[in-house]
């Protein structure tokens, strides 16, 4: 139950992720063309670059914690099956 | 200054030992080989950790990667470096829809998608030819798109050649045809995993090279602060990549494009599941790596250094890059040599051969998957259901080579035709043929998940999703001859500057296919149990 429970945290945190990231979200940062006093630099470098690394690594810290909490936990049944059968 | 004929010197020698390699490899590939239909289009379904992810890699980044992605930062800014988001998502459905896919394969003996999908719908002629019509559409523009780049390629390495296009793109389509036919899938999985380590760190090295001669990090970013205003936001200077669109592109057509044949072959030959779930894990975080710190690092400096014009009222490509998805091959071939003299030069050659391998690994994985759709879906069930083995895999080796030369001559006629003007950039190419996978994205969803779909509901939807994302493409003026005017294009203009073209498929697809699943006759309940379990349950705990 747990294991599912964070399963449903980890989908919702990488779905937000996509939705901040490349979706509305970027309209937080996104500086207007048209505005001379747009802010378009964070220190010196593209701010919207700069958003899509930072959620990237959110999406990234996502598949990471899946893969570890949930995931291995079945390989390492997995990897007892196979040797158990070779 | 580099010497152009020290350029093509030193290019034809890495090229020779690289063509020299694969082709040892397919024959070293063919000797280890079974004369099984399974063997030619799975390896045997034993396929490793290391060869799995690499061959899923490099069939997912075609010439694309170092074409036609930087080509479109380099065009559109920073924009569409958000672009990158979407691979996170196409790594884990690995894992979410790979494991299911691989263990029914594997105990049912499925090799194309329409094996799978048949079986659990029940067998259908139309189905069949459905599935095989949507890999086909998959997997026709890729191709095209990968001879493309072979064309281009030539013409960076061979400036001074006479139709340097013609020959390279040639060149390029009787190598790949060539260990395809030798080695099936072992071959092309084995080069797959060549292609795909000069290709990922072919990314990363021109990253490296190109904030070097920059002055490093501080030079690098202070060339970017003068990309002009509507190079540092959305929508871009095109005005196309509105958040809406890439969200929608990354949420969708990052797993249809996971959901082509030549992928979800790659699933059926994985070892086990815990094969899949490293590749996930490997696949989520390299490849964004490669492109958000590598490939689109050096598109961004391209456009600092060799701005976009507007040339009567179009955005075009600096005169001296020539066309936007030339950046990368311009970008090095100007930095290396100048940083690091001849060897400068001898990396330029292994780059350039390394956007080579991105278009091999790439062609070469989705002819073998055609063979395998056209083989096992068409051939078998409608002209010869008796066919031998050995005469399938034959018929199939055909197939590769009637493909590969339709796609030459489009190429061709594409190349020498403005009406063609809108398939002209990698990118656009790219985003149908990924339009067209995401319909096999409700019948996927589905099968592995939902299992409430009927039959009639899934022909129904992909019918649907494929007629949409067809009137989305340049195709239909095309064959109206109204290539001009584009009264198609332009009638879908609107809701295609919103949205990626494939969910927009993708959402009329699934309506129609729930819609219509409603209204005609379920599944035996029985007949899904089956494969339910069949799919949730691993074998080792068998």
């Amino acid at each position: 139950m747990k294991k599912k429970h964070l399963a449903g945290i980890l989908t919702a945190g990488f779905i937000f992720a996509v939705i901040m990231g490349a979706g509305p979200g970027v309209f937080l940062v996104n500086p207007d063309p048209d505005d001379p006093d747009a802010r378009r630099f964070l220190f010196g470098v593209p701010i919207v670059y700069l958003w899509a690394v930072g959620w990237f690594f959110v999406q990234a810290s996502c598949v990471v914690i899946a893969y570890r909490v949930l995931w291995r936990a079945e390989e390492d049944s997995e990897r007892e099956g196979e040797e158990g059968t070779s | 200054m580099m010497l152009a004929a020290d350029l093509a010197g030193i290019t034809t020698v890495v090229l020779g030992l690289y063509l020299v390699v694969l082709l040892t490899l397919g024959v070293v590939a063919w000797r280890r080989s079974r004369t099984t239909e399974e063997d030619y289009y799975l390896a045997g379904r034993g396929q490793g950790f290391i060869v799995t992810v690499m061959t899923i890699m490099a069939t997912f980044f075609s010439s694309a990667a170092i074409l036609g992605i930087p080509g479109n930062v380099y065009k559109e800014g920073v924009a569409f470096t958000l672009f990158a988001l979407n691979l996170p998502a196409a790594g884990a459905s690995i894992y979410l829809f790979g494991s299911k896919i691989r263990r029914i394969g594997r105990k049912r003996g499925y090799v194309t998608q329409g094996d799978m999908i048949a079986d659990y719908y029940g067998e259908s002629p139309i189905l069949r030819l459905m599935v095989a019509l949507v890999g086909f559409l998959y997997i026709l523009p890729y191709v095209i798109m990968q001879i493309k780049a072979g064309g281009h390629l030539a013409q960076g390495m061979f400036p001074d050649a006479s139709q340097a296009f013609e020959k390279g793109a040639l060149a390029l389509s009787v190598v790949t045809i060539l260990y395809v036919l030798i080695g099936g899938m072992r071959s092309v999985a084995w080069t797959d995993v060549l292609q795909g380590v000069l290709l990922l760190s072919g990314m990363i090295v021109a990253a490296i090279a190109t904030v070097t001669a920059l002055g490093g990090i501080g030079g690098f970013f202070a060339k970017v602060r003068e990309i002009d205003s509507e190079g540092l936001a959305l929508p871009g200077p095109s005005g196309v990549f509105t958040p809406w669109k890439l969200m929608t592109i990354c949420l969708f057509a990052s797993v249809g494009s996971l959901l082509q044949p030549a992928q979800w072959m790659r699933l059926y030959a994985a070892r086990s599941d815990r094969v899949l779930k490293r590749s996930a894990l490997v696949f989520s975080l390299v490849l964004p790596a490669c492109f958000l710190f590598g490939i689109m690092i050096v598109a961004l400096a391209g456009r600092a250094l060799y701005p976009p014009e507007i040339v009567d009222g179009a955005l075009v490509a600096h005169p001296y890059v020539g066309e936007f998805d030339q950046i990368v091959v311009v970008m090095v071939k100007e930095l290396l040599p100048e940083m690091l003299g001849t060897i400068g030069v001898v990396m330029v050659a292994v780059l350039l051969v390394a956007v080579l391998a991105a278009s091999m690994s790439t062609a070469d994985s989705n002819l073998h998957a055609l063979a395998a759709v056209l083989t096992r879906d068409v051939y078998d069930r409608f002209f010869r259901p008796r066919a031998s083995e050995v005469e399938r895999a034959w018929v199939g080796r055909l197939v590769i080579v009637l493909a590969m030369g339709l796609a030459l001559w489009l190429v061709r006629a594409g190349h020498h035709n403005e009406d063609f003007a809108p398939l002209k950039m990698i990118v656009n190419l790219m985003f149908a043929a990924i339009g067209f996978s995401c319909q096999m994205l409700p019948v996927s969803i589905d099968m592995l998940f939902l299992r409430k779909g009927t039959r009639a509901g899934a022909i129904a939807g992909m019918a649907a999703g494929v007629i949409v994302v067809f009137l989305f493409t340049p195709f239909p003026d095309l064959l109206l001859g109204r290539t001009e005017d584009a009264p198609v294009a332009e009638s879908v203009k609107p809701l295609k500057s919103l949205f990626d073209i494939g969910f927009t498929g993708f959402v009329v697809n699934a309506a129609v296919f729930a819609l219509v699943s409603r209204f005609t006759r379920k599944l035996d309940p029985e007949r899904i149990r089956e494969r339910a379990r069949d799919m949730d349950t691993r074998e080792e705990a068998s």
